[in-house]
């Protein structure tokens, strides 16, 4: 757990991939570009010193993706996102199977999701009861920029989506994360628009629609929406790592999406291994509003403020009983690699983050 | 050709001509966002090459700013051709070619499925939502209240004070306020451009959506205003981290 001035914060990285883009892995020249274009963004909101090499970008591998989530306890669970991209990655880019490899190991650990695309019809519902059967699963993320075949992306409010839709409806895949973020080419930027999820989103009310990078750069339609629909939620990934470099921006964005959101809607995540916890987590929480912006949204990112946006939202989304995981990783295996013990030792303080 | 040999623009001339056109996406100008690597000028031929942030901006921005910026230099009387080039752009070719050709975007890009009109309009939209905060600013600084604002129209503007004020009059001419012109004439570029206030007896202000404000919505339609800004210098903090990091990957190449 984080230790902010004394004071403890469960920390659910809500956007977590383990990926391969070796180049034995790349089928078509978009796996190339997509991985330089990630790399970009990495080196873009990264501290210098903290930077990767694209070699180790490209497949870090589970055991450095655990030590990078929990060997400081930057992150006390993480929830994994797949993106397929099976046009471009002979294996698949980040796959729920791959996902599975160590979301399996520690499932105290790791939330796991499934995926799906429309395009795959009779096959792919199928396919996602399978996974469900498998994996029971809690959550999709759906990528409605990918490309199949001919296609170059979908929309959440096509009648083939809804079909997908009601099946995660009846077999209690609640929350439905959309990457609604910046264009990553050779992706076209149109397949992000986040105007289909305003259709999807008031027509399943039992669903959670979880938009990812809060729509950047539609931050504007996204808020209008979002203030519409009670059960549409922003991720931070994208925006987070302003915090680092961009603090006066990241404030501004914080600001609006309190303002339009409210604190109960808008949930952290890395989007590792684009950025690494172990050093946003501290950016994001360390963070401070302006001033001014104060004044303008009357808003506050205050511990209380911090506490759900880092963990509860997500909590409640998934279920988890965030006092019964810190009993949990009192003695989990994780906690014994990393001697975070103490860490969640019920009335002891927690251990000093840094 | 039998008209005369010109000798071609001054420099500043087509910069100013340049500085009209907006980076589309963050409305502002890529004279200001130095975009313009070099301007090159041969008698009546202006060769202006330019550098996005990043080299996967979006293939239907670069070329708006392509097109745009040959259309703003060839508006000047002594030029007989504007090319454009973008560099370091992963589709350069496409646009380089179709545009100094005048071809369409569709027909530059055969995967298009159409012209950039919608994206354009929609961009224009949101830049327009954004200006329109700025001169609601000016005017609530001004001390108007919200349900004047709602109501005024161009032609309850009147420039007294020179060129950088205007007036507006109120209660029959009883009383006056007086704003700076700047982020009203600038929001009123944007609004004649998109063909939304084209009446000197239309609503001055509007809605995102382009509907006259109702009173009680006007908290909500300037915060969005606001919104449209923040969501904008977001995406601009975005190029301009993506230009740094490509500068440092070239070494420290600068543009002059």
């Amino acid at each position: 757990m984080y230790d902010h001035n004394g004071e403890e914060i469960f920390v659910i990285d809500g956007h977590v991939h383990l990926w391969d883009a070796t180049e034995g892995n790349i089928t078509h020249e978009g796996g190339e570009e997509f991985i330089q274009c990630f790399y970009d963004y990495h080196t873009t909101f990264t501290p210098e010193e903290r930077q990767w090499s694209i070699e180790e970008y490209r497949k870090y591998g589970a055991e450095r993706m655990v030590e990078d989530l929990f060997e400081n306890a930057a992150a006390d669970m993480a929830i994994f996102q797949p993106t397929y991209l099976t046009d471009f990655y002979g294996d698949g880019f980040n796959t729920t199977e791959q996902n599975a490899e160590l979301a399996t190991e520690y499932p105290e650990r790791f939330v796991l999701n499934g995926s799906f695309d429309p395009r795959d019809g009779e096959a792919g519902l199928e396919h996602l009861e399978e996974l469900n059967e498998t994996y029971d699963l809690q959550g999709v993320k759906v990528y409605t920029a990918e490309w199949r075949d001919e296609s170059k992306g979908w929309r959440l409010d096509d009648e083939a989506a809804f079909e997908y839709l009601e099946k995660c409806e009846e077999l209690g895949i609640e929350n439905i994360h959309a990457h609604k973020g910046p264009t990553i080419r050779p992706l076209n930027r149109d397949a992000f628009d986040v105007a289909d999820i305003d259709d999807a989103a008031s027509s399943f009310p039992n669903l959670n629609f979880v938009v990812e990078h809060v729509g950047l750069p539609r931050l504007d339609d996204f808020c209008w929406i979002a203030a519409q629909e009670p059960n549409v939620y922003g991720g931070l990934a994208v925006a987070a790592p302003f915090a680092q470099n961009r603090p006066a921006k990241f404030s501004e964005i914080l600001s609006e999406l309190l303002w339009w959101l409210g604190e109960d809607r808008v949930l952290f995540g890395s989007d590792y291994a684009i950025w690494n916890p172990d050093w946003l987590v501290e950016a994001v929480l360390e963070a401070e509003l302006t001033q001014d912006d104060r004044m303008e949204y009357g808003v506050e990112w205050d511990l209380e403020t911090k506490r759900k946006v880092m963990g509860e939202n997500a909590a409640e989304l998934y279920d988890i009983d965030i006092d019964e995981k810190k009993a949990q990783f009192r003695e989990d295996e994780i906690s014994e690699r990393f001697d975070l013990e103490d860490h969640y030792a019920s009335d002891a303080p927690a251990a000093a983050d840094d | 050709m039998t008209g005369p040999t010109s000798d071609g623009p001054t420099r500043e001339a087509v910069r100013d001509r340049l500085d009209r056109v907006t980076d589309p996406e963050l409305d502002r100008s890529i004279v200001e966002l130095e975009y313009i690597d070099v301007i090159e000028i041969d008698a009546g031929t202006v060769t202006v090459h330019l550098t996005l942030p990043t080299a996967w901006c979006s293939p239907a921005f670069a070329w708006m700013m392509a097109v745009d910026s040959r259309t703003e230099v060839e508006k000047l009387p002594a030029v007989e051709r504007a090319r454009i080039y973008h560099h370091e752009h992963m589709h350069e070719i496409e646009i380089n070619r179709g545009v100094n050709a005048g071809r369409s975007f569709p027909e530059a890009f055969p995967d298009a499925e159409d012209t950039v009109d919608a994206v354009r309009a929609e961009l224009d939209r949101k830049a327009r939502t954004a200006r329109q905060y700025d001169a609601v600013e000016a005017l609530l600084e001004g001390g108007l209240e919200s349900e004047t604002i709602v109501s005024l129209r161009p032609t309850d503007l009147e420039r007294t004070d020179g060129d950088d004020r205007l007036s507006i009059y109120l209660a029959d001419r009883a009383v006056g306020v007086s704003v700076p012109a700047e982020p009203i004439d600038r929001y009123l570029e944007k609004a004649r451009e998109t063909g939304l206030v084209d009446d000197e007896t239309d609503p001055l202000f509007l809605t995102p959506e382009g509907e006259p404000i109702d009173p009680a919505e006007f908290e909500l339609v300037h915060r969005r205003g606001r919104l449209a800004q923040v969501n904008m210098s977001s995406q601009g903090g975005i190029c301009d981290g993506l230009r740094e990091s490509r500068e440092r990957r070239l070494g420290g190449v600068a543009n002059d």
